[in-house]
């Protein structure tokens, strides 16, 4: 592909790998969807200040009520928080870049192409029932709008960038740190990013699988969500089960920041940073274990709901440690407050507030009157808002100088902070008084009373607002015109304020190390930890090669919009009858537009030589011997595990809420389960004598084993096709027959589908092998495919038992 | 003036959130304030000792001691909230679900006890978008129902379509309405009088408007009214 087709400064934006350009990028998108949701928020606000008011109608303010949450969360605060992971953290661990910068510039553009399909969505009438998305309301019957369609194909898509993205950056960390640099060392943010990345990887799976599943009810007419068998209460599991983290997800970045902000302007180190740095990982934990207390209502049982309220109660006691250590922080300290710190400290105090007012929403007896109401709202938007966003705009001003090189205007910044505060409070705080009334109504009587608290917060909500003017008027003012900062005008001591601003393209001239004093030395390999230099003889000090920084790559981007083409031709389409609605056909010419400029741009992607310099630096504990990209696939194949994790629990759900299931062998030939479960094995043996042979050297060892291993995957394919065929023609495969054949059919089928990606890669390591690779000690890429197609395997041994055998 | 026994149960547990979130938002509040103020930057003032530069790992700094005292009074706090609300939940969900004959039980109502004619326990299904309210006698009302004051009311909620959530404001009780669930709530009325039942949860267009009125009668006058209706 000619990348010469554009003028250079656009072929940069569109083609750059380079963490900070993405960071930039990150950021500049994250505030424009940030203005986009906050114009939906503002004409919320003025529809509900008075009562009966009708400025938007019913459907249209359900569908701002759903973008309006969908964009802030998704596509607004993660964002927002990984722009400045992305620019910052490689600098504050002393990294060149992330392990993956192509695969880091295709989470960007996975990022924008998926918040384009959202706000697409509005054409074909957008999701209205709330970002929640509650089954059954999403089946097709109750809503046969395509523009729910394109909202899952947009969190798709949103969902495939995180998990690129956390996959990325759980490598760069473990694995890029600079020498000495160990992990207890990272300042707090890095830790933060950490422990969100964590919660992402357990946590998006389990989305992921709940939006795959409510497609294929929407597009096949089945009913995972819409049955009488608990579908509802299905939805809402898995939902909260990623829900619940997602909060924490949306807030850890801007904490882990705030833990660096105050310190840096009160000139003291951070109270217990160890302390902080285990909260964070204990209430990332407990996460998991919370969900229910969205649920007190739905009759989950008196028990249940009392666990709930334990663990979500216990959950403030990590958060209490955090903001104690934040605030003991200013003990015999010099604060100044410049408008950073006051971001930060306001965001602590909000959030202190959201915090307590969290501890109500916890007890299952006060959510009797509370759920559904505008004190959740109030509630969650000090969280968000009030701690995430504030947090974030203190991240803004505090490394604003480093981005651009500038100051900004300190006086309308902390101007900006003032009204931002007491706006915010104006906004949110009435919310807390109006416990009687739902959330999500488009107006409401006057005789009710809610009239006046509504006009208040309506009043804040235009301060809050017209505040956030200052800020973009101040950092797009001063990106160009500012005084220029120096690299260190705060005075910090993280390694980011060791480089120019802003830093070059390669950023470190000499990698730092630290030693084990704790002091850095930038650039020369004396007192290195264990004496070790520099190993891979990275020419550290005599000129860095710094190709790859100059190099661009033109298929990130292409391959994500292969990705938006091919999701969005699944989602938009037909319904498949225009009196009574089921389903809707898909739009076929452009699912096959998508695939087949994937398979292009895929081939692309692996053909350009793209080097990434790996520097495998001494310090990288717990995987000092573990390379990058095995890394990652180990990681990724957690994400998997979650994912049919899910698929299978879902299975487990609908199974025992179903009165009636077929006998054993009644629907599934035992003998056929049998047989694939033997293949299968069968064929993790081949694949484990691939690898065996490349290690020896055996160019035919290695090409039987690969062609065997393809071979039986083809068999397993096959005995599986003759059982979809012959159940199809038994009147199976129809909607009528109920979840026993959807539960089959959509687990087996995600299953094939790894399968035949599996046999893919065969045939890709076939035309390698045959070229003469993987034989001199380069068989890394056979290993890799060996770790995922056992995990392929052992999916299947739990599926036979599950499916066939009980 | 207390309308239902739910919604005295709701207020005094409110109080006690609310008091305690009052006493440990001054403190860390006050303290923020004072540390900031106390420790502003001033002209004169330089950087503390264990400032960090640029160049070191900063020191470490931060008792365990501290945050172990600040964990255990914050457990105390939390265990407090805890032991109330199971109290409240114990209330609101008793452990053997309501029937007929529990419901008799407790009510402070007994008058129709002997003949067991009309224990209220209805059966409520949202629609999108109204309520449907069935007695024991097999008569239905739409968006409205009534029940004697004093009375254990026992209400069985479902839903006929999507996921709705039924809630009387005033009595600040609420229970999801689900296709192919039933979940009980109980309350007993204190006040006669009419209060606003409202769908707490996104059904559609159309939710808005999902509101119902429960009228709280006088005994007498609710016999008359169940005994001549329809």
């Amino acid at each position: 592909m000619s990348q010469d087709i554009f003028p250079p400064r656009v072929r940069r934006w569109l083609f750059t790998t380079n963490h900070k350009e993405v960071g930039i990028l990150y950021l500049v998108t994250a505030l424009f969807f940030f203005v986009a949701a906050g114009l939906l928020a503002v004409t919320m606000r003025t529809q509900l200040s008075v009562p009966d008011n009708h400025v938007l109608t019913e459907t249209l303010y359900n569908q701002f009520v759903t973008v309006h949450g969908l964009l802030m969360i998704f596509w607004v605060l993660s964002p927002f928080a990984f722009g400045f992971a992305n620019y910052i953290i490689p600098l504050q661990i002393g990294a060149r870049d992330l392990a993956f910068p192509r695969l880091n510039a295709m989470s960007y553009w996975f990022y924008l192409f998926s918040g384009v399909a959202i706000i697409m969505s509005f054409i074909f009438g957008a999701p209205d029932l709330g970002w929640t998305l509650y089954s059954p309301q999403t089946a097709f019957q109750f809503a046969p709008s395509i523009g729910l369609n394109v909202g899952a194909a947009a969190l798709i898509l949103i969902t495939v960038s995180i998990t690129m993205s956390s996959v990325n950056f759980l490598v760069t960390m473990f694995k890029m740190r600079a020498p000495g640099m160990k992990l207890r060392n990272m300042p707090v943010f890095p830790w933060a990013i950490l422990v969100t990345i964590f919660m992402m990887l357990y946590a998006f799976p389990s989305f992921l699988a709940a939006v795959l599943l409510l497609y294929v009810d929407r597009a096949f007419g089945t009913f995972y969500f819409s049955s009488l068998q608990g579908g509802a209460l299905l939805w809402d599991n898995v939902f909260w089960f990623f829900g619940h983290p997602e909060v924490y997800i949306v807030l850890f970045p801007a904490i882990g920041l705030i833990a660096d902000v105050i310190p840096t302007f009160s000139r003291r180190p951070l109270y217990g940073s160890k302390y902080v740095i285990g909260s964070m990982i204990a209430a990332a934990v407990i996460s998991f274990i919370v969900w229910g207390h969205h649920m007190f209502v739905t009759g989950i049982g008196l028990t249940s709901t009392k666990l709930y309220t334990v663990t979500t109660i216990a959950v403030s006691l990590p958060f209490d440690v955090m903001v104690i250590a934040m605030i003991e922080t200013l003990t015999k300290a010099r604060v100044k407050l410049k408008a950073a710190a006051l971001f930060a400290l306001g965001a602590i105090a909000l959030f202190v507030i959201g915090g307590i007012t969290g501890v109500y929403l916890a007890s299952v007896a006060l959510d009797h009157a509370l759920r559904g109401t505008y004190f959740v709202v109030a509630h969650f938007h000090y969280i968000m808002v009030g701690g995430s966003i504030m947090g974030l705009i203190a991240g803004l001003y505090y490394w604003f100088p480093k981005f651009t090189g500038r100051m900004y205007n300190e006086t309308v910044a902390k101007i900006h902070f003032i009204v931002s505060f007491i706006g915010f409070n104006i906004l949110y705080f009435p919310m807390f008084l109006l416990l009687d009334m739902p959330r999500r109504i488009q107006t409401y009587a006057p005789d009710t009373g809610w009239g006046s608290l509504n006009s208040l917060a309506t009043f804040g909500g235009f301060i809050f607002g017209g505040a956030q003017v200052l800020l973009f008027v101040n950092i797009f003012l001063s990106q160009r015109r500012g005084p220029p900062s120096g690299p260190n005008p705060w005075d910090g001591w993280t390694l980011e304020w060791s480089l120019p601003s802003p830093p070059p393209a390669h950023d470190f001239d000499k990698i730092p190390s630290i030693a084990e004093d704790g002091t850095y030395h930038f650039g020369t390999s004396a007192g290195l930890p264990h004496g070790a230099g520099y190993p891979n003889g990275s020419k550290i000090g005599d000129g860095y090669p710094h190709s790859h920084f100059e190099g661009l790559s033109p298929w990130p981007i292409v391959v994500a919009f292969a990705a938006f083409i091919f999701f969005l031709g699944l989602t938009i389409g037909q319904p498949s009858s225009p009196t009574t609605p089921v389903t809707f056909q898909p739009f076929w010419p452009l699912i096959l537009d998508g695939a087949i400029l994937g398979v292009i741009v895929l081939y692309g992607y692996s053909r350009e030589k793209f080097s990434v310099h790996e520097e495998s630096h001494v310090e990288s504990w717990p995987f000092r011997e573990v390379p990058n990209v095995k890394l990652g696939i180990w990681t990724f194949l957690g994400a998997e595990v979650i994912f049919f994790g899910v698929l299978i629990g879902a299975y487990f759900f609908v199974r025992t809420n179903s009165p009636i299931w077929p006998e054993v062998g009644s629907l599934f030939d035992i003998r056929n389960g049998f047989a694939m479960t033997l293949v299968l094995l069968t064929s993790s043996l081949t694949a484990i004598m691939a690898l065996v042979s490349a290690r020896v050297g055996s160019r035919n060892g290695l090409i039987v084993s690969l062609i065997a291993t393809f071979g039986l995957g083809i068999s397993f394919l096959y005995i599986k096709a003759t059982e979809w065929v012959y159940l199809g023609s038994h009147g199976v495969f129809s909607v009528a027959y109920g979840l026993p054949a959807t539960s089959y059919f959509i687990t087996t089928g995600t299953h094939g589908v790894h399968v035949f990606a599996g046999m893919l890669m065969t045939l890709y390591l076939l035309v390698n092998t045959l070229k003469g690779r993987y034989l001199k000690g380069d068989h890394q890429a056979i290993e890799h495919f060996g770790l995922y197609w056992h995990f392929v395997d052992i999916v299947w041994v739990f599926l036979f038992p599950l499916f066939y055998l009980i | 003036m207390a309308v239902s026994n739910t919604q005295v149960i709701f207020d005094n547990l409110y109080g006690i959130f609310t008091d305690l979130a009052i006493v440990v938002g001054v403190i860390v509040f006050a303290l923020m304030a004072y540390l900031i103020i106390r420790y502003r930057s001033k002209k004169s003032s330089s950087d503390p000792e264990d400032t960090p530069r640029l160049g070191r790992i900063p020191t470490a700094r931060g008792h365990g001691r501290n945050v172990l005292i600040t964990v255990t009074l914050s457990t105390f706090l939390l265990a407090v909230l805890i032991i109330t609300s199971f109290a409240a939940v114990d209330t609101l969900f008793p452990n053997t679900p309501p029937n007929a004959t529990w419901c008799y039980g407790i009510a402070a109502y007994n008058q129709t006890q002997a003949t067991g004619q009309s224990c209220p326990r209805l059966d409520v299904t949202g629609h999108q978008f109204y309520w449907v309210f069935r007695y024991p006698n097999n008569h239905t009302y739409t968006n409205f129902f009534r029940v004697p004051v004093d009375t254990t009311v026992v209400l069985d909620v479902t839903s006929a379509d999507v996921f709705h959530d039924f809630g009387i404001i005033q009595f600040k009780i609420k229970t999801d309405a689900i296709h192919g669930r039933t979940n009980t709530i109980w309350f007993i009325p204190y006040t006669p009088g009419n209060y606003t039942i409202q769908c707490f949860e996104l059904c559609g267009t159309g939710h808005v408007g999902m509101i119902a009125t429960l009228a709280v009668m006088n005994v007498t006058a609710f016999q008359n009214w169940y005994g001549s209706a329809k």
